[in-house]
């Protein structure tokens, strides 16, 4: 799979951002010259220089220190996230089609009720019930994701479940566990793989959203989405503040989508490669 | 007659949900013995896919006995009902491999599926099909047509079936592919002393294989015999309508006046109805 991914040139550029943003999740705090934390009164909104080399922010706290120290938490808030929707919307999805009307019945209805749902509002309540934090908030977002997941495994395992193949497996003495996982499960992962990419993606951006509105990640820690609210407040002050985390968002996003493009036309393309290689 | 293998009795199905619901066989009787091949026959929505599909299980007998090798399959439910499918007794062949072979999964994937210990099971299963195993790493969709169907036939084969069901497997094939095809289920059932029950709405492919026919119009058996009687005297006017309308290459055959009055028959005959 990851070989389809790679072998487009918007996979490869792709993969490169996210290997590099994966990077800074895993050396980022590591890798920061000061303390994220740290606030110097004497360099308040500072633009860039070779002791800062982002500037600082309203706070005198280093910029680059905590874009740095700040990309881990994005991103494992957003993987967390996206983990909550596939757990909540693939096995659902994957025991609707297999586990007979009553159970498809109450699947679909609980998703169409998730979808209702208003993202904020849900995710407000969420935090107002279990309180303020990054768990709760993920829990929410997670939630509010599994519905994308469960229509498009849903999507992908219908066709797959009434397939003669499987009806063969079953007329072979196949369990129901069997055939989900020699027939159904690989058809069904692409879709889920592309899934994952975008909403992870969208993860992203919802993180970063509710960090700005203060729930889930609270100050001071460094996220992303935090550094874009507080810097959008300064605008005036540091115009170029905003950019950097708002580029590495941007670039996150893009990537995660970009992936999951080329995942959407990897079965294409070894799909015309089986046929080439088969003529020749 | 041998002992019978499968036996079909008063077998009804409907099929369908609620107002939908509709019955597509209406008590039918069908006897297969160890080692007897039975031809099928009947145009296209006379229930022969439904019978087959009820006698493996895919679909619910609403009433009626169904015993293959004296287990009574209409009684199996969940790991029962899984546990007599794995023993092997019993085979299906789908009409189009294309369809019933995994996409994603080697020839020797598929064959050997639900095999415990496949070792050379898998290798022989494709040799007795007359098949190279070296085609086992080949997925469907990198052999031809007749290739996948006799990877088909290896799959039911390597279970060692009593009876083997045959849905219609080369109505998707070309006509020399057909023979070939033809010539390796009559070759194997006769060698493995295998009982078979072959479906077709080809007269052409079915009487060349068969001992009897039984002839399925509307969900009801209206003719049964042996493949020389029915073919060459048949008594129920379908039964004649269907022989009469098998093209043939010098053009002969019915006519259509006389079809017409067939159909005019069939239309007062026993559970006949009315052809459009």
């Amino acid at each position: 799979m990851l070989r389809s991914v790679v072998a487009s040139r918007t996979g490869t550029v792709s993969v490169a951002v996210l290997v590099f943003v994966a990077l800074l999740a895993v050396a980022g705090p590591w890798l920061a010259p000061h303390d994220p934390l740290l606030q110097d009164p004497q360099a308040i909104l500072a633009g860039a220089s070779a002791e800062h080399w982002l500037g600082t922010d309203n706070l005198g706290r280093d910029v680059a220190s905590r874009l740095l120290a700040g990309s881990t938490l994005s991103l494992v808030a957003a993987l967390e996230a996206v983990a909550v929707g596939l757990v909540l919307g693939v096995v659902p999805a994957l025991l609707s089609v297999h586990l007979g009307r009553a159970v498809e019945w109450l699947s679909l209805r609980l998703m169409e009720a998730l979808v209702t749902l208003p993202f904020l509002v849900f995710a407000v309540a969420m935090t107002a019930l279990l309180g303020n934090g990054l768990q709760q908030a993920m829990l929410a977002v997670g939630v509010l994701v599994a519905p994308g997941f469960y229509r498009v495994t849903r999507a992908a395992a219908l066709p797959v479940a009434t397939a003669q193949y499987v009806e063969a497996a079953v007329l072979a003495g196949a369990s129901p566990w069997t055939v989900l996982r020699r027939h159904v499960w690989p058809k069904v992962v692409p879709a889920v793989a592309v899934s994952t990419a975008s909403l992870l993606g969208a993860s992203l951006v919802i993180v970063s959203s509710l960090t700005f509105l203060g729930i889930g990640i609270t100050p001071p820690t460094p996220t992303w989405g935090g550094m874009l609210a507080t810097d959008l407040q300064y605008l005036f002050q540091r115009p170029f503040g905003p950019f950097v985390p708002a580029v590495l968002i941007v670039a996150t996003v893009w990537a995660c989508n970009g992936i999951a493009d080329a995942l959407r036309d990897a079965p294409a393309l070894s799909a015309e490669r089986k046929v080439a290689a088969h003529v020749g | 007659m041998a002992e019978p293998l499968l036996e079909v009795s008063g077998l009804v199905v409907r099929l369908g949900r609620g107002r939908e619901r509709r019955s597509i066989l209406h008590g039918v009787d069908l006897t297969v013995g160890a080692g007897e091949s039975v031809g099928l026959i009947g145009e296209t929505g006379s229930g022969k896919t439904t019978l087959a599909r009820t006698v493996v299980g895919l679909h619910r007998a609403e009433r009626g006995t169904l015993r293959v090798a004296g287990t009574d399959v209409t009684a199996l439910r969940g790991a029962r009902l899984r546990a007599f499918r794995r023993s092997g007794v019993v085979q299906y062949v789908f009409q189009d491999p294309l369809r019933s072979l995994d996409p994603d999964l080697t020839l020797g994937d598929s064959v050997g599926f639900g095999i415990t210990d496949p070792g050379d099971r898998v290798a022989d299963a494709l040799l007795a099909v007359g098949l190279d195993p070296a085609l086992a790493a080949r997925r469907p969709g990198e052999v031809s047509g007749g290739q996948r169907q006799r990877a088909a036939i290896a799959r039911a084969m390597i279970a060692r079936p009593r009876l083997l069901i045959c849905d219609e497997p080369v109505s998707a094939l070309d006509a020399a592919t057909r023979v070939q095809v033809l010539d390796l289920l009559s070759g194997l059932c006769a060698e493995h002393g295998i009982g078979l029950l072959y479906i077709s709405h080809d007269l052409g492919s079915v009487a060349g294989i068969t001992d009897r026919l039984v002839v399925l119009h509307h969900g009801d058996v209206v003719e049964t015999g042996t493949t020389e009687q029915v073919v060459t005297a048949p008594c129920h006017p379908y039964t004649r309508l269907l022989i009469g309308s098998a093209p043939t290459v010098d053009g002969g055959g019915m006519g259509r006046a006389e079809r017409a009055e067939l159909r005019a028959q069939l239309a007062h005959a026993p559970n006949g109805k009315v052809l459009t």
